[in-house]
């Protein structure tokens, strides 16, 4: 069956091969110079990019004319080929770069690299198939997530079900009745309980227990409480666009600069407005609802209302570009992987306390930078540790507060 | 002592109750939407307008929705090199008046831009190196390391071409930096995202790409 296929191929390719009349290795300069130079805008299948898909340019139009067409496409359209006019309006009057330097040789091996790529085609689209299946199920992943969760509630359920039966039994047992005793049997499971109950009540040392835990959790809950206060770490707003962090910088690695422009250069990182969107948008997705949003917000021009995650209070001063651009730190250093997030989460605390630890840990970034190098020397010549952060006014109240 | 014993249990049902709720509010609620408690809020909130805050209650009334940055007038020109631009030898100075014939030039006409434009920095090793490090972060996501167009956006993208072939490895300086600036062909305009000083760098940085094999 293999060798039957493999005989078909090969007598269509060589048919391919002899209509155009080039021999295999013109193929193969013809896909160094179609992959180099007409890859970018055509593919070798139907499907249009920039321009026309080539699959069967051999059969569509003479040699002759191609040739003449990618020596001089202007021409050709200036002359009133009504073909080539059509062609021009059809693209949004995009112009094609013109090859004057592409022998006609040459151009007949890109058409037969093109020709031989028609034919196994069939295979590849069965092939490409199940991978954009597979996209739309990974949208379904979060009911896979509810599930999980669900089941985790169950076992947690069953566990405290486990820890009250055991507390029951031992319960009874302190209260000095076997519970494998025919008379402890005959009594109802609940009405024990609350004898046993009753009976602890009265055990002083179970009621100073009993509050003493009680005090206890709830001054613990208070103070917890009391130290959450103003502390946004956790916070994970759900934004007017489900924007996926995971997959921009994540899968497609767009660095965080492309988007957030400011990030080496001022005090905010800024949030991208929806022309940086679209530089691939304009392309990539465009039937998906949540790419329609940015659409509709530039044909209203209204902005798309992002909601802030990390809000570091006013009283305390923050400067992106000192901490990237001249110390050279990584986003992920105080943002956490957010080329993991799905939804953006404020990873760090952001306390007094957590910027200050930094500061005291740090050596400052002096390497190639001048401005540092007095302090650098002078800074050797009393201490043996390397200079870091607080030894340069990390640690002073009106660096941040002023 | 059976009245005292009836005090003790209410007692002990009221605090127990009492840390039921405590713990019910400490450990439920929309923690993903709900930043938490602020104290002291009007030291957390900007008085003055900050670029990108977002305060319910004291949004800017001036402005349309509420936002404190404005788009800068049209046809103005940020002039931020402008003393430096005073005195001839200066970098700044050159990029400046690059800068100001760059900003005369419409977006669709590439030929001025080819033939009035050129780099205001020297091809020395470390403004290739920051033109590199530019490239890093702003183009080769599509174009990909090395300039052949195989980036990880541009599979989906399409039509990424290959700075080394023969239509585009001979483009001048002022070729890109439009390209860059005003997009070409499939690729949008970027001069919104990229500083002109980081342009002209990247720039130096495709010129090496444009003659690798």
């Amino acid at each position: 069956m293999k060798r039957l296929k493999i005989v078909a191929l090969t007598a269509v390719l060589s048919f391919v091969a002899s209509v155009v009349s080039v021999k295999a290795q013109d193929a193969a300069e013809g896909e160094q110079i179609f992959k180099n130079n007409c890859a970018a805008c055509h593919a070798t299948s139907d499907e249009v990019l920039v321009g026309p898909g080539l699959k069967g340019i051999s059969g569509r139009r003479p040699i002759d004319w191609i040739v003449k067409w990618v020596h001089n496409p202007q021409a050709v359209i200036a002359s009133g080929d009504k073909y080539a006019v059509d062609l021009y309006n059809k693209y949004n009057k995009a112009q094609m770069t013109a090859y004057p330097n592409l022998s006609e040789a040459q151009i007949k091996g890109v058409i037969a690299y093109i020709d031989a790529q028609a034919a196994p085609v069939a295979a590849a689209a069965t092939g490409a198939a199940p991978a954009t299946g597979a996209a739309p199920a990974e949208g379904s992943s979060n009911g896979g997530m509810m599930q999980y969760i669900m089941i985790a509630l169950l076992l947690v359920m069953v566990l405290v079900l486990v820890a009250l039966l055991s507390i029951v039994s031992s319960l009874s047992k302190l209260a000095n009745v076997s519970p494998d005793s025919p008379e402890a049997q005959q009594i109802p499971l609940f009405q024990r309980i609350a004898e046993n109950g009753k009976k602890i009540a009265t055990n002083s040392a179970f009621k100073t227990g009993a509050a003493l835990l009680i005090t206890l959790l709830i001054g613990k809950a208070t103070i917890d409480a009391a130290y959450g206060v103003g502390i946004h770490q956790g916070y994970a707003p759900e934004q007017p666009i489900q924007f996926s962090h995971k997959l921009h910088a994540g899968q497609y690695q767009i660095n965080c600069n492309y988007c957030h422009t400011g990030v080496y250069k001022g005090k905010g990182a800024n949030i991208p407005s929806a022309n940086i969107c679209m530089n691939c948008h304009n392309a990539i997705k465009r039937e998906s609802p949540e790419i329609q949003k940015i659409y509709r917000s530039l044909e209203k021009d209204e902005p798309i209302q992002w909601v802030r995650v990390h809000n570091l209070p006013d009283l305390a001063y923050f400067n992106h570009a000192q901490h990237t651009n001249v110390g050279g730190l990584e986003c992920t250093n105080c943002h956490g992987e957010i080329a993991k997030m799905e939804v953006v989460q404020q990873r760090s605390t952001l306390t007094m306390g957590w910027c200050i630890d930094c500061h005291r840990k740090t050596d400052v970034n002096a390497k190639g930078n001048a401005y540092y190098d007095k302090l650098v020397e002078l800074h050797n010549k009393d201490h043996k540790e390397t200079l870091k952060v607080q030894n340069i006014g990390g640690l002073e109240c009106s660096k941040c507060h002023y | 002592m059976t009245n005292n014993k009836i005090m003790f249990t209410n007692k002990t049902k009221s605090l127990f109750l009492s840390s039921v709720v405590v713990l019910s509010m400490a450990s439920c609620g929309d923690k993903h939407n709900d930043p938490g408690t602020e104290f002291a809020a009007n030291m957390y909130h900007s008085v003055g307008y900050e670029p990108l805050s977002q305060t319910e209650g004291d949004t800017n009334h001036i402005n349309p929705y509420g936002m404190n940055m404005r788009l800068p007038v049209k046809g103005t020109v940020p002039r931020q090199y402008y003393e430096q631009a005073i005195k001839k030898d200066s970098i700044d100075g050159d990029l400046l008046q690059m800068d100001l014939v760059a900003r005369n030039i419409k977006s669709g006409d590439m030929a001025s831009s080819e033939a009035l434009l050129t780099n205001p920095f020297e091809p020395t090793e470390a403004n290739i190196e920051a033109g590199k490090l530019q490239y890093e972060r702003y183009c080769i996501h599509c174009h990909g390391e090395a300039g052949k167009g195989d980036g990880a956006v541009a599979k989906i993208y399409k039509g990424v071409p290959v700075y080394s072939s023969d239509a585009l490895k001979n483009l001048n300086d002022g070729h890109i930096y439009h390209t860059i600036t005003h997009g070409k062909g499939r690729m949008w305009a970027h001069g919104s995202q990229i500083s002109s000083a980081d342009r002209w760098k990247i720039v130096l940085y495709v010129h090496q790409l444009q003659q690798a094999p």
